[in-house]
């Protein structure tokens, strides 16, 4: 290890994390809404980094806790919500009453920001939407998520906001999978295709998170809160590339292609003897490495792929992608990789530019000792849910680092804390309210 | 509890208000005081630090003088518009151009000196190789030790595969367990069509940022962030983990269902594709309730296939209205060219118009959260190499116009080459 590896390793290893201040502490946000994953992912982020962050649910948990894919719940919660349900505190109260409502606003008056995923026309009506919270509370920051926004001519829409159809509107799946044939009746997979994580419903919490830590920098200046609008089809819709430049330019629209690509190549998964792994090198040095490195260097002086221009030529992709991996499907990913590296390490600048990665399984990215080193799982033992491996917070920070510091818990855990510790409840109406069913 | 035609009506009006596009030229910045240093090339860190652009930060972004950052030579069939490849232009808006070279010391030297008046640094060159410059986070934190070094990589500044190790998006994609999970059981995995793992990464380490700026405000100290691309796409992966952990095996590709809300998923239609959502059990039902009254036979069944035969006859709009009606989500599967032309994106300034002074009208994506009180904009597109030299290296570090013209005599600071992707138009248009 290099020394400046060696003093990054000692100075941000999540492993020491624990006891180093936090960047967000003393903000304090709350979070609501049901079934609704964006939401949680734009609170795990805050929390991760230091937030004080309480959900609130309806009692009995909120809708999100029964989505079980594959049938697989632990003690009434399915894996996603355990996956997202991270550094957070646990409240119930029934916001369709309006003793539940009042709770709501009490809550509200704390904190610094609130995270919600109901439709805004929702909450203002029930009366603790934006407009009626900020009347008290001008430093409240507002983050609102849905589909396609609280404003603008299809903001009225009734949908039920969730991944797939944030997926569907932001273009991303359009220009993912593969194109049909023309000749022959497409198959199912000749179809545009669904990133397979909620990618869609992870971006747009990401970008709700963004929102809020713009407003936050924004009301230290000014000492004034406000609303952060979040659709999500945009979300995910700001990482189409170029579709509006090019479209504008050029009067061009990215299309379907698979493997290949319009604008590199070669920039493609290619077939090895244990599977696939991914190759790219398209500037021109860099392509001319790859050619010796496959011990074919005539080819870069062949003039189907001697420029960048002719390299993304559709027809030339296809044969450079048979060429390739008749190289490739007789070695392992990593006979691939130490034939690159091996290459590259006396190259520099463009024409080290060669680049590689194995195509990993779930189980195998769980298995390399990069990531555990570095921390990117956190095994644990929960309480009620019990043992799991969950996906830590990624970044290594040298002074307030991220971290994980809980998991999930039931609906309500943290009533009694939340209630009476944070707001100073009586023990009677703590009872009185748990009785009535408010909480 | 208020009357809800009244009520709505009162949030329809203060939105409408509130984010009116017109107003937004006079609104203040979010970002506005922060200036960042950009020293990356392709996507990762351009991308990282368009995102802080596009709030009001001051980006100045460093280029290898001549050919700049490869980026620009990426372009879409090989089409280049005025001088400039299309994929470029959406990566770098708002920020200024330099052309620098830190492999030389007096280039390092004047990185230095920038680096004492900024905010922020954004860099994704292989791990360790800034600190090999001398223009490293250890050395400039020497000069400002309030400076926020974001370090974005591959697969991170330590550990087993920090050395040497080179990443593109793709590479996240494929390492991080993504590509296995995208895609149909019966065909291989699949790579995503858009540089999804550069992205991802580009906005977390934004986010990063904003953070250790916030820690800043308490404490004067910056930091080193150190964030992994592929780490960022494992974060973002949602159930896989606890499923592979509990079951000992991979989830599935599931094609285009969502595994979590079948029948939810993305259908063949008469005119494109559509996506029919039902969230829960109370969609589902509606969803079921629909396709029975739809089918002859009687009651409804909410299978894949059944919702598959229903789409097929029928138009988006016809699907989409079905499900309004219904009680149930659907939504177009969109592209590129219907975005361009979205009414509602529009009106949203998620597509915009910007007007360029060298380029023109040129139409973008603008910002994805939309602040009522300090909302982000796009004020201007990306420049040739070096572009903004005279700015940046005269007015904000007061080299005189000799100190200059021997620097670029010396080829430590200068402009770009005459390429297509590097130089400007040969005609500019009027703006």
């Amino acid at each position: 290890m290099s020394g400046f590896a060696e003093w990054a390793r000692a100075a941000t290893d999540p492993a020491a994390a624990g006891g180093k201040p936090e960047a967000l502490a003393g903000v304090g946000v709350l979070e609501f809404g049901s079934g609704h994953f964006g939401g949680m992912v734009a609170a795990s982020i805050l929390a991760e980094f230091g937030a004080d962050v309480i959900k609130v649910e309806p009692p009995g948990g909120e809708a999100l806790r029964r989505v079980a894919p594959g049938g697989i719940s632990r003690a009434g919660t399915g894996l996603p919500f355990l996956s997202e349900a991270r550094n957070r505190r646990f409240v119930t109260l029934a916001a369709d009453r309006a003793e539940g409502r009042a709770l709501f606003r009490r809550l509200a008056e704390g904190a610094d920001v609130i995270v919600s995923s109901e439709p805004e026309r929702d909450q203002d009506a029930a009366g603790i939407g934006y407009l009626s919270l900020r009347r008290d509370h001008p430093r409240l920051i507002y983050l609102s998520l849905s589909t396609y926004g609280s404003f603008g001519p299809d903001a009225h829409r009734p949908v039920r906001d969730c991944d797939l159809l944030c997926q569907a509107l932001s273009g991303a799946p359009y220009i993912v999978g593969e194109p049909e044939d023309g000749d022959t009746a497409p198959r199912p997979h000749q179809a545009p295709t669904r990133l397979g994580n909620w990618h869609g419903a992870f971006v747009q919490g990401l970008w709700g998170a963004f929102g809020v830590l713009s407003a936050l920098r924004f009301r230290e200046g000014s000492g004034k809160g406000q609303f952060v609008d979040i659709a999500g089809a945009e979300a995910l819709m700001q990482f189409t590339d170029y579709n509006i430049t090019w479209m504008h330019t050029a009067g061009k629209a990215r299309a379907r292609l698979g493997n290949f690509d319009p604008a590199v190549f070669p920039y493609t998964y290619i077939r090895c003897r244990d599977g696939h792994t991914f190759i790219a090198a398209y500037n021109d040095e860099a392509f001319d490495s790859l050619m010796r490195i496959i011990g074919r260097p005539e080819l870069a002086r062949d003039p189907r792929f001697a420029t960048p221009a002719a390299r993304v030529r559709l027809e030339n992709e296809k044969a450079l992608l048979e060429i390739l991996e008749e190289w490739s499907a007789v070695r392992t990913a990593d006979e691939i990789l130490n034939a690159v590296e091996g290459y590259t390490s006396r190259q520099s600048g463009p024409a080290a530019a060669v680049v590689t990665g194995r195509v990993n399984r779930p189980l195998e990215t769980l298995g390399e000792e990069n990531w555990r080193e570095r921390g990117c799982f956190v095994r644990t033992e929960l309480p009620v849910y019990g043992e799991t491996v969950l996906a830590a917070p990624p970044w290594k920070m040298s002074g307030t680092p991220a971290r994980w510091k809980s998991g999930c818990k039931p609906p309500g855990a943290d009533n009694r804390d939340v209630y009476m510790g944070d707001l100073g409840m009586p023990e009677e109406e703590f009872a009185r309210l748990q009785a009535s069913g408010a909480i | 509890m208020s009357s809800e035609g009244a009520s709505s009506g009162k949030f329809r009006d203060f939105a409408e208000e509130a984010f009116a596009l017109p107003a937004i030229p006079a609104k203040p910045e979010a970002l506005a005081g922060v200036r960042v240093l950009e020293v990356a090339t392709r996507i990762f860190g351009p991308a990282t630090a368009d995102y802080l652009g596009v709030f009001g930060a001051e980006v100045i972004k460093v280029e290898l003088p001549g050919r700049g950052d490869l980026m620009r030579y990426v372009a879409p069939e090989g089409f280049f518009w005025k001088d400039v490849s299309p994929a470029f232009l959406a990566l770098n808006r708002n920020k200024l151009h330099v052309g620098l070279d830190l492999h030389a010391p007096e280039g390092v030297e004047l990185f230095l000196r920038l680096a004492e008046v900024s905010d922020v640094v954004v860099e994704n060159l292989r791990a360790g190789t800034m600190d090999e410059w001398g223009a490293g986070y250890l050395q400039l934190r020497e000069r400002n030790p309030g400076i926020v070094y974001a370090a974005n990589s591959g697969f991170g500044q330590w550990g087993p595969y920090a050395a040497g190790r080179a990443s593109y998006d793709a590479t996240a994609q494929a390492v991080s367990g993504f590509s296995a999970i995208t895609g149909f059981p019966d065909q291989p995995p699949l790579k995503a069509g858009f540089w999804v793992g550069d992205y991802t990464g580009a906005l977390m380490s934004a986010i990063a940022i904003l953070a250790a700026l916030r820690a800043r405000s308490e404490t004067g100290q910056g930091q080193l962030i150190d964030l992994s691309q592929a780490e960022a796409m494992i974060r973002a992966l949602d159930w896989t983990w606890p499923y592979a952990a509990q079951c000992g095996q991979d989830r599935r590709r599931a094609g285009s269902l969502d595994p979590s809300y079948l029948p939810s998923g993305i259908y063949r239609c008469a005119d494109g594709f559509v996506a029919i959502s039902a969230r829960d059990e109370e969609e589902r039902v509606r969803l079921a309730r629909a396709l029975g009254a739809a089918r002859p036979a009687g009651e409804g069944d909410a299978a894949p296939e059944h919702v598959a035969a229903f789409a097929a006859s029928r138009t988006r709009e016809e699907l989409v209205r079905w499900a309004e009606a219904s009680g149930f989500s659907a939504a177009p599967v969109r592209g590129g060219r219907e975005q361009y032309g979205d009414p509602h994106l529009r009106a949203r300034g998620t597509v915009c118009e910007v007007t360029d002074p060298l380029y023109g009208r040129i139409d973008e994506f603008g910002p994805a959260p939309k602040l009522s009180r300090s909302p982000g904009r796009v004020k201007s597109s990306a420049k040739p190499v070096g572009w903004h030299n005279d700015r940046v290296f005269g007015e904000l570090l007061g080299l005189s116009p000799a100190e200059r013209d021997e620097l670029t005599r010396k080829r430590v600071i200068g402009t770009w080459a005459d390429l297509p992707g590097a130089r400007p138009p040969k005609v500019a248009d009027e703006p």
